[in-house]
């Protein structure tokens, strides 16, 4: 430091001066205390000099506080250096200054009038005006005026033109000269006007010469930089090599010399000394000297400690000259500061905290969590300051983890190298310092990284918790200090709320509408300035949240991109309740952001929280947390773990129809609330069903997401979803009327899936002639089928052709009639012809499906079987018997236990039924029990025939037929009717013979296990003891609801739909119809079940 | 709070359904569809009547029948700053969540007075000042809406007992 910057501050305050041009004219009315020209031309030439060109630079840097005070000291200054000044310069440097002054000189003739003194005194008083104008700057300047003044009065006589001249506004004011000046100003003109004009011109170039001079420096803001810079006439500056750390010690010593000797006879030639050390600084090591010679330095030096000019002395270029002077701010480490480490290599990058800068400045002592091993092979490895370890900078191989330090761990592995007081928890290991566990070091500040440090959280965390007591010590002051270092990081973007917490308008509030590179608009919300917009730099601001904020975190935080509410703020801190984990978090208020958008969060490309994925082929996992780049899977066997997204093989879609059977095997669905029967008793909602597994969500934890697995079978049933529960409420407005559904062109075939038949197709051999396409109209015999085609041999021509079964109407061999071969059973007549041609076929074939399916459903089961054990007996008696005692044919038994189950299904589901009546009978007609036909016979005719009319008819029958049944429908002849239609919207929930349609239907699902079994049981006995469980079992639910329609004819429960199906159908007894509606069937399922 | 809010939405009605009784239905599906449902940031908890049904409109594509009902229903907005009752659901050493009817909130163990602590050695775990406020689940508490966050179909209020006369209501 020492006198260079003060000399540069004298020069800026010759610039500050010449912003007030008062000055110049000031200096005129002192009389010049015998400054001689030297002083001025060496002014000018330092205005020339480098240190003038830094001076903008400086003063921006520094603000008005520093300028000022460094002026008053730059005062004193002057005096010496005008004792040192150089004469023989003097002259050619004046004649510089007035040749570049001459270009300037235009601008200054608005200040003509005012000036006035003669070139004589010009010089003379140069030394005097400086002092003034820079006085005009002082806050010492009253008492100097005063001063000034008692001189000024002294010398009014002769001076009076200068004071008058005197344009400085304090003198305006002062009445008692207002005469004189007029006077003075007449007089002047006169005088002007009497000079020759060589001798005017020649005035006006030396005096606004001057001016001009400092009219540059005035303008010096626009005006080129390069007419600032030093030349060839201006002193040289040598570097000095001197002790590295010692730079401003040999500065100081070289300023008290300065001191000691000034004025007298060897007082030092030279005209600045400075030095830019520093422990970051390549100019470290040197100081810089200007003089005019060489040999000035030298004799400056000599004998100066640690400095060395007699080694080699540099001549700075002149082009360097003011590089040596940029300025860049050196960031200063305090105490608590946190920095990060570049050496030693093994702790590259690591966080360590500032506990005292030794006094040269060049090495901080720091603590940083030491990475050790306790290693007892590798010494060297474990002391990473050590020289081995330097010496190998990129230090291969992994390095321990970084863990507080562990006396205990360290007497263990190494004793030898222990010691250290227990009490205050300091210890030497290896060399090493260790305080309560961290390592404390004394590292050179150029090994530190000091800027752009951006300690996380959880980095500090580490060292707060590292106080033996536990309890957080974190310096948050030196945390925000080191934070706000990087600030750059922070982007405020428009529409943050932003709070001012430094400088003047501190405590202001707004909302940030513009931001423009480091300056932010804000629109004030709060308080006096609230509605204005004021500009503020974005170095004091901070981002501003209230609680219940909805927050996003953003930035470097690992918690970067959970979205939550903010429930607690201290000072910086924030935390925030995360929206998808309810897990609380801290982060910084410089990484969030309001959240406008929900969830944020929560998916990762294709997959999202909650989503099933499947693992492996044996796998399948929930997602219950999505990070950045990967997620975190609860698999099926209930264990977590982290996950990439191209690990997943793929996302399972949800299947909102999946169904299991919980432990009392009814059944759940997707969003069911269950509980976990026995373990923690969890409950919560079904979010998958994944084979025998189900995914539950609990909103009672929050591990996991509040996501757990289990198995089906370990859970029982809380609340079905609202669905099921809430049918009674009426019927799907949204879907096609359930009433309709088997009116509708395909309703009847297309609901009553064609059953399959057993054995071989009745078809083949068949006489049949051709409906359609191209062979249409001719005749053949049947050769060969599968299920939708058959091969038909033509009488006409010699050809097979394949057609399509449905086209094919079946002929009899002799009489050429159509025939129902399905129905051969002796009655000729057209069944399947009317409504359904091929359904006729195809039911007949196919019944023993339905039947099967229809059995299948456990629900019903378990219930019908409780329920209707009469009448599934009876009937299944009735229609079976026969069929079994016939025992004709291996298919028959199927058949038989199928017409029974179908029928149980189908008297329920009225469709059903007619199915049902229509098969049976075929088949048992072989059998040719007389009640088997009546009952075939009664059912299918009319059902088929028109489905509005199969209730009446169909139920005659059955009534007279089995005496059970009639005992049954006999209370409500209608009823029977309606049962079918009855059923028609229950099927949807239970019934097997719409399950087809009705995808969801359990029926389908569960039909796979029993009825199978209990079908293809071979050994008569064995279906016969099936027979009646299942045909119990499918029909009760059914039956139920048919009993139920019929003994309670409840017309309110009808009076929803019943007036449609009323409409609809035309029935005879809406009552009946009433029954049918789905609310009775529903209820009285319900009512069952519990 | 609770509010009487005039509504309107469209319904709409599979063709099957027309017919004599058309506006019982729409009026049926209405109640169906939006009884108790959370539009944005209120809850509509009843519907008081109906009146407007619109003449139904078809949709070209599909056949069904849409409707302008206009309704007055009871609705229920929570508030920010508001307070209200709830039901102490789980208790974590966090905070607590409960339920405010349909509303779900979650008090925080900072948004509690000092004194209250998290008690985890009790059965149930509680948050208890080890005097006369124990707060666990089941317990009624009175609570201070400090936030809200509505999505689709759900609303999530945190809220805060530190104040005069919020807490536990019991103690």
């Amino acid at each position: 430091m020492a006198s260079a910057p003060f000399q540069f501050a004298g020069d800026s305050e010759s610039e500050d001066d010449n912003f007030n041009p008062a000055p110049a004219d000031l200096s005129d009315e002192e009389d010049a205390e015998d400054q001689d020209d030297d002083s001025a031309g060496k002014k000018h030439r330092r205005g020339s000099s480098p240190a003038a060109d830094n001076d903008p630079d400086e003063d921006d840097g520094d603000g008005d506080e520093p300028v000022r005070t460094s002026k008053k000291r730059a005062r004193e200054d002057d005096d010496e250096e005008e004792n040192a000044a150089d004469e023989d310069d003097e002259g050619a440097e004046g004649d510089g200054d007035e040749d570049e002054e001459e270009l300037e000189e235009d601008d200054d003739e608005e200040e003509e009038d005012e000036d006035e003194e003669d070139e004589d005194v010009q010089h003379r008083h140069r030394r005097k005006r400086r002092k003034d104008h820079r006085a005009a700057f002082f806050d010492i300047e009253a008492e100097v005026e005063d001063e000034d003044e008692g001189e000024d009065d002294e010398r009014d006589g002769e001076e009076i033109e200068d004071f008058i001249e005197n344009a400085h506004p304090d003198d305006l004011a002062e009445p008692l000269h207002d005469d004189t000046r007029h006077r003075e100003l007449d007089r002047r003109r006169e005088i002007e006007a009497s000079m020759d004009a060589e001798k005017q011109a020649e005035i006006l170039k030396e005096r606004y010469g001057k001016r001009a001079h400092a009219r540059g420096y005035n303008d010096m803001a626009v005006v080129p930089k390069r007419l600032l810079l030093p030349s060839v006439d201006d002193p040289g500056i040598w570097a000095v090599r001197c002790k590295e750390g010692k730079e401003r010690d040999v500065i100081f010593s070289i300023m008290r010399r300065v001191e000691e000797r000034a004025g007298t006879k060897d007082e030092l030639a030279i005209t600045a000394a400075f030095e830019r050390g520093g422990p970051n600084s390549v100019m470290k090591g040197y100081i810089y000297v200007e003089a005019r010679r060489q040999n000035d330095v030298l004799l400056a030096l000599d004998g100066v400690l640690d400095v060395y000019p007699r080694s080699k002395m540099i001549l700075v270029e002149i082009k360097d000259m003011p590089d040596l002077l940029r300025v860049t701010k050196t960031p200063t480490l305090e105490p608590g500061a946190w920095v990060r480490l570049k050496r030693p290599a093994k702790h590259a990058g690591d966080l360590a905290q500032v506990l005292d800068v030794t006094e040269n400045g060049l090495e901080a002592r720091v603590r940083f969590i030491p990475r050790l091993d306790y290693g007892d092979k590798s010494d060297s490895f474990s002391m990473g300051a050590s020289p081995a370890q330097r010496r190998r900078p990129g230090m291969p191989g992994p390095r321990p983890p970084q863990r507080l330090f562990s006396e205990i761990e360290a007497r263990k592995k190494n004793p030898r190298f222990l010691s250290g007081n227990p009490q205050t928890n300091t210890w030497t290991f290896m060399g090493e310092e260790f305080e309560n566990g961290f390592q404390v070091k004394d590292i050179k500040i150029q090994h530190l990284e000091v800027k752009d440090v951006n300690p996380t959280l959880e980095e500090v965390t580490k060292f707060a918790s590292g106080s033996e007591d536990g309890t957080e010590n974190l310096d948050l002051k030196a945390l925000a200090a080191s934070l706000k270092d990087s600030n750059n990081s922070v982007a405020y973007v428009a529409g943050d709320v932003i709070e001012v917490y430094e400088g003047e308008q501190r405590g202001v509030v707004g909302r940030a509408v513009n931001v423009q590179g480091d300056i932010v608009t804000l629109k004030v919300t709060e308080g006096d300035l609230a509605g204005q917009t004021i500009e503020v730099p974005n170095k004091g601001l901070r981002k501003r949240f209230r609680t219940g904020d909805h927050v996003k975190v953003i930035g470097g935080s690992r918690f970067r991109d959970e979205v939550g509410m903010v429930v607690k703020i201290v000072d910086d801190r924030v935390t925030l309740l995360t929206d998808q984990t309810n897990t609380e978090i801290t982060v910084f208020s410089k990484d969030l952001r309001e959240a406008s958008d929900i969830g944020g969060q929560g998916s990762l490309g294709q997959y999202s929280l909650l989503d099933l994925v499947q693992l492996d082929p044996t796998t399948v996992g929930c997602i219950v947390k999505v990070d950045r780049e990967s997620m975190v899977v609860l698999d099926q066997n209930g264990d977590t773990k982290q996950v990439m997204p191209s690990q997943i093989a793929n996302k399972l879609p949800k299947r909102k129809l999946a169904v299991a059977a919980d432990r009392n095997g009814s059944e759940i669905r997707v969003d069911d609330v269950v509980r976990e029967y026995g373990g923690q008793q969890r409950q919560g909602k079904i979010i998958h069903i994944h084979r025998s597994f189900v995914f539950l969500h609990s909103n009672a934890t929050t591990e996991n997401a509040g996501v757990f697995v289990t198995r089906a079978g370990n859970v029982t049933t809380i609340a079905a979803k609202g669905g099921r529960t809430t049918s009674n409420a009426g019927p799907d407005l949204s879907t096609m009327n359930p009433a309709l559904k088997r009116m509708g062109p395909n309703g009847p075939a297309g609901p009553m899936q064609p059953p399959k038949s057993f054995g071989r197709d009745r078809a083949l051999g068949q006489t049949v002639s051709i409906r359609k396409g191209g062979y249409k109209g001719l005749m053949g015999i049947v050769k060969d089928t599968t299920d939708t085609h058959a091969r038909v041999e033509l009488h006409g021509k010699n050809k097979i052709v394949t057609v399509l079964k449905v086209d094919l109407v079946f002929k009899d061999k002799i009489t050429g009639k159509t025939i129902d071969i399905y129905n051969r059973g002796g009655r000729g007549g057209g069944m399947g012809g009317p409504g359904y041609p091929g359904g006729g076929d195809r039911t007949g074939s196919r019944t023993p499906m339905g039947a099967g399916s229809g059995e299948r459903t456990p629900a019903w089961g378990s219930k019908t079987a409780a329920r209707t054990p009469a009448w599934g007996r009876a009937e299944g008696s009735g229609s079976r018997t026969p069929a079994w005692g016939d025992g004709s044919r291996t298919v028959n038994p199927y058949d038989g236990s199928r017409t029974a189950y179908g029928d149980g299904n189908r008297t329920a589901y009225g469709g059903a039924t007619s199915y049902g009546g229509s098969r049976t009978p075929a088949w048992s007609s072989s059998a040719k029990t007389p009640a088997h036909d009546g009952f075939g016979h009664g059912s299918k005719t009319p059902a088929w025939g028109v489905g509005a009319s199969s209730g009446p008819s169909s139920t005659d029958p059955w009534g007279s037929k089995t005496p059970a049944y009639g005992g049954i429908s006999a209370p409500t002849p209608g009823a029977s009717g309606p049962d079918g239609w009855g059923y028609t919207p229950g099927p949807s929930g239970s019934s097997s013979s719409h399950a087809p349609y009705d995808a969801p239907t359990p029926g389908a699902a569960l039909s796979a296990p029993t009825p199978g079994a209990a079908l293809s049981a071979p050994t008569p006995g064995a279906l016969s003891a099936p027979t009646p469980a299942a045909i119990s079992a499918p029909t009760p639910g059914a039956w139920q609801g048919g009993w139920g329609a019929d003994a309670a004819p409840t017309p309110a429960v009808g009076a929803p739909t019943p007036a449609a199906s009323g409409g609809y159908y035309g029935a005879p007894t809406p009552a009946a119809f009433a029954a049918e509606t789905p609310a009775a069937s529903g209820d009285i399922r319900y009512a069952d079940d519990d | 709070m609770f509010f009487l809010h005039n509504l309107e939405r469209r319904v709409t009605l599979h063709p099957s359904y027309f017919g004599r009784n058309m506006h019982e239905l729409v009026t049926t599906k209405l109640v169906k569809d939006v009884e108790g449902t959370c539009a944005g940031d209120y809850y509509i908890i009843a519907i008081m009547d109906t009146f407007d049904v619109s003449e139904g409109r078809i949709l070209p594509g599909s056949g069904l029948a849409e409707f302008t009902v206009g309704y007055r229903a009871v609705v229920w907005r929570p508030f920010k700053g508001e307070v209200i009752d709830a039901i102490t659901q789980t208790v974590n050493p966090h905070g607590f969540f409960a339920q405010a009817g349909p509303l779900r909130l979650f008090v925080s163990s900072h948004l509690m007075p000092d004194e209250i602590q998290y008690d985890a050695s009790a059965t149930p775990a509680q948050f208890t000042n080890n005097a006369d406020i124990v707060i666990e689940q089941g317990t009624h508490v009175r609570v201070k809406i400090i936030g809200l966050r509505t999505e689709v179909g759900e609303m999530w209020a945190i809220g805060s007992i530190n104040g005069d006369f919020l807490g536990c209501l019991q103690g």
